[in-house]
């Protein structure tokens, strides 16, 4: 009967012990004191708690002996412990905040993200062609960032004190040769590409990683839009421009087309300018586009697009007549092969043929052929939150052909380069990107190593200072290459650049002093071209952006200070080049009212420097208005320079000024969604 | 775009459709049942107290299966449930954090189902929307309908995705 007893205590015991709450509380702190919502659980079980306002925790469990138990909250390092849950009494947790991983952090310095490139999107599409003064022109819209100078005469991109030949374009990571639709000499060009192409564009203003070379001042890599998920038929129509384009969504794919015609014949009558057109622009382009979704990780994107121009205009005793072709595709797949590997592939096809009629002289004829094939792959491994890795391989193949009258010359050569690129943590908040870029030119047979590395410093979200230096590289333009009898070494460029930047969730703030010595620029010897040319272009860019002030409202403001000089081409000694102004200074605002949106801009330019004098300073000022008169309707409307200023865009040797071929520039255009389920998105590109 | 179009309705519907969501990590039956557990609380009690709780559960249960999709995606839903509900509350801008975690986490599971996750980014959009309007309203709009309609064409069944999408052109028309 004792036995009976002693075995149902012994039992009963167990089982009660098998039923029994074990008690378990404690704080969680961090250096700043008591932390709030930490949850803290028995791994494996239900059984947890989130701290209160003073950091106390409090739960029972049914678990018994040895047990982990872990306290998560974003943002900081997980804390565990394991030991008999008897024991997880008063404790006393300390939670160390977690360093942001390479993931998290975007390091932005000397770089201008619009659309997703990032995380969060800045500016969209919309955005772009609404920005004061560009009428549409993904290339006008960019020159609001600081860093950019007005050079009126062709409004290509001319960045920190460089050519405008030391931006490059890359679309989908391929290389375009030819990024501008052309025009007569001092006839602004627009960007060949529409903004409503991409979802993502990420302008570098310099010390960009090994990935991008060629290119000695800038590159502005743009991303396309993802496939498309559903059909879309839009037209737009302008008193310059006529367009239609659509887009067939399929289950994993979708095929986008887009047909424009661009003819200044009619706004030329209705608003005269000053030159004595024959034949007024006017620009055909077609552009398709195939997106493939193959699976979940892997894409495929093919673009193709062609533009034909043609224009004359009777200038200086001669009736100067101008037709150009310009081809370009390219096709890409990345995917992502598991384990944090990427793979990305590509081929991109670029040719141009322009033929112009009384270039010079009258009578004579100029005809210009160039081609490129760039070829490309890449591999990025994450190896760790603090540690990535990039490899990658590409080859321009280019050929060229140059006929005026009955000289000329031809010429092919291909570019080899290969790239490495790491990224990694040092310690918490402190980031370094080193890559390596090397390269050999064919023609020549030389190579040539670069070395860059961005050092950034991101204490919190809102600050962050960075630091980077490189050499990039460029070959000289085909021109001088012949000249210089297939000797001409490529041209190189140092740059360094403090950036320091601050931004809440409605102002930014960046300011960014940089430095750039340039080498071996081709320089005229002799009727020669030699590699004898060098330069230095310094200065400091300054951005203000802010939404704060007033609801839908947005400022910005950028200033750009530079102090360039570089003995190259025919320069006899080193001076500023024509193209550079010593100040630029932009004022944008965009204000949202109901349906409509207006915008402002005021840009100023300091003169340019020219052997027979210095231009008066640039001024406009710029009114835009967009209204969203329909979910499937938008007008838009601008007029550049409203105080009707004739700015002066060039000093000839005899004196005589040289300006923009009118004062005011007016647009109004139409965009229409015929076939949309989406309310104010435009359905052509 | 006004927060009124996610009324407290909104709850409802994610709940009504966790059934049919449960079809898809069928294979995770006592799992399922927890999370189950875990959700039916709210309907009892919806305050912001109710919902950390509940997503704090559900994270314990991911750290039962840390390779599992399910709790995952019940903890970005839940987070954005909360959100959608209570744009400016002291515990939103975490919970968000919560669901973007949870996002990436499913982004790297190789057998989640893309219909969900385009889901729960389109809904992502969508609170991002409620919280601010005026400023987010143009940027979001459209990746917000282009998220549903790729997780509708992924998974026409999905019903979430179908009503997340009617709440936001019910809230379109409204403007």
């Amino acid at each position: 009967m004792k036995q009976f007893f002693a075995s149902l205590f012994l039992a009963l015991t167990a089982l009660c012990g098998a039923f029994a709450q074990t008690p378990i509380h404690g704080t969680v702190t961090d250096a700043q004191g008591p932390l709030t919502g930490v949850n803290v659980f028995v791994v494996g079980t239900l059984d947890g708690g989130i701290t209160d306002s003073l950091g106390r925790f409090s739960f029972t469990t049914n678990r018994t002996g040895v047990q982990t138990l872990r306290a998560v909250l974003l943002g900081y390092e997980e804390y565990e412990m394991t030991a008999d849950v008897a024991t997880f009494r008063n404790m006393e947790i300390r939670l160390r905040e977690k360093a942001a991983s390479l993931d998290e952090v975007v390091v932005t310095a000397s770089t201008y993200s619009i659309g997703k490139s990032s995380q969060i999107k800045t500016l969209d599409a919309l955005d772009v062609v609404m920005s004061g003064n560009s009428c549409g022109d993904l290339v006008a819209a960019l020159q609001v960032l600081p860093g950019t100078a007005v050079v009126g005469e062709n409004g290509k991109l001319y960045v920190r004190g460089g050519e405008s030949e030391e931006c490059q374009t890359f679309v989908n990571g391929m290389h375009v040769l030819v990024p501008y639709s052309t025009n007569v000499e001092g006839q602004s060009q627009r960007g060949r590409f529409s903004p409503f192409l991409f979802k993502g564009m990420s302008f570098s203003l310099g010390g960009y990683g090994g990935e991008y070379g060629q290119a000695l001042s800038s590159v502005l890599p743009m991303e396309t839009t993802d496939v498309a998920s559903s059909d879309k038929l839009g037209v737009s129509a302008s008193l310059l421009d006529w367009n239609v384009g659509g887009t067939k969504a399929f289950r994993q794919s979708s095929l986008s087309f887009n047909a424009a015609l661009t003819d200044l014949g009619l706004y030329t009558k209705l608003f005269p300018d000053r030159c004595d057109w024959t034949l007024p622009y006017r620009k055909l382009a077609g552009e398709a586009q195939y997106k493939w979704e193959l699976s979940a990780n892997s894409v495929l994107k093919t673009y193709a697009g062609y533009d034909w121009t043609s224009v004359g205009m009777r200038t200086e005793g001669r009736n100067l007549s101008m037709n150009e072709h310009n081809v370009y595709a390219n096709a890409t797949l990345r995917t992502r092969i598991g384990q944090g590997c990427t793979l990305f592939a590509g081929v991109a096809e670029s040719a141009v043929i322009s033929d112009i009629d009384d270039a010079l002289a009258a009578g004579d004829r100029y005809h210009n052929t160039r081609n490129e094939v760039h070829l490309k792959a890449e591999l990025q491994q994450r190896f760790s939150p603090q540690f990535k890795f990039s490899a990658g391989v590409e080859d321009y193949l280019r050929g060229s052909g140059k006929q005026y009258n009955e000289t000329g010359y031809t010429l092919s050569y291909h570019l080899l380069a290969a790239h490495v690129d790491a990224q990694l943590r040092i310690v918490p908040r402190l980031f370094l990107n080193v890559s390596a870029r090397g390269e050999r030119l064919s023609y020549n047979r030389e190579w040539l190593l670069m070395p860059r590395a961005t050092l950034s410093f991101v204490p919190n979200t809102r600050f962050q200072a960075s630091v980077m230096a490189g050499r990039y590289s460029q070959t000289p333009e085909d021109d001088y290459i012949a000249r210089g009898q297939f000797r001409l070494r490529q041209s190189t460029a140092d740059h360094l650049i403090l950036s320091m930047q601050y931004a809440t969730a409605r102002t930014l703030v960046r300011i960014e002093p940089y430095y750039k010595w340039y080498h071996r620029l081709p320089l005229l010897s002799d009727g020669v071209y030699t590699a004898e040319g060098y330069g230095y272009s310094r200065g400091v860019d300054v951005y203000l952006e802010d939404s704060s002030l007033l609801k839908n409202l947005t400022l910005t403001a950028s200033y750009s200070f530079n102090d360039s000089k570089r003995l190259y081409l025919d320069y006899a000694s080193p001076r500023t080049p024509e193209y550079a102004s010593r100040h630029n200074f932009r004022l944008t605002a965009k204000y949202g009212f109901g349906k409509f949106i207006v915008g402002l801009a005021e840009t100023y330019a300091s003169g340019r420097e020219y052997a027979a004098g210095t231009t008066p300073c640039y001024n406009s000022l710029d009114a835009n208005v967009t209204w969203l008169a329909h979910p499937k309707v938008i007008v838009y409307a601008s007029l550049n320079n409203l105080l009707g200023r004739t700015n002066v865009y060039r000093i000839n040797p005899d004196g005589t000024q040289v300006g923009a071929t009118r004062d005011r520039f007016f647009y109004i255009g139409i965009f229409v969604s015929l076939k949309n389920n989406k309310a104010y998105d435009i359905s052509n590109f | 775009m006004t927060s009124r179009i996610f009324s407290r309705r909104l709850l409802a519907v994610v709940l009504t459709v966790f059934a049919s969501f449960s079809l898809v990590w069928a294979q995770d039956v006592p799992m399922g049942v927890l999370i189950g557990e875990s959700l039916s609380k709210l309907q009892q009690d919806s305050s912001p107290e109710a919902f950390r709780n509940c997503v704090a559960e559900l994270k314990r249960i991911d750290a039962m299966a840390p390779g599992s999709a399910a709790p995952k995606y019940y903890i970005a839903l839940q987070s954005l449930n909360f959100a959608v509900m209570n744009p400016h509350a002291e515990q939103t801008e975490g919970l968000i954090a919560e669901a973007e975690q949870a996002i990436s986490q499913l982004e790297e599971i190789k057998d989640a189902d893309q219909s969900d996750l385009c889901t729960l980014k389109g809904f992502l959009y969508m609170v991002r929307i409620v919280q601010d309007p005026a400023r987010n309203g143009q940027r979001y709009y459209l990746d917000v309908m282009d998220y549903y309609e790729k997780a509708l064409k992924l998974n026409p069944d999905n019903a979430l995705a179908r009503q997340l999408q009617e709440k936001f052109y019910e809230g379109m028309r409204q403007q």
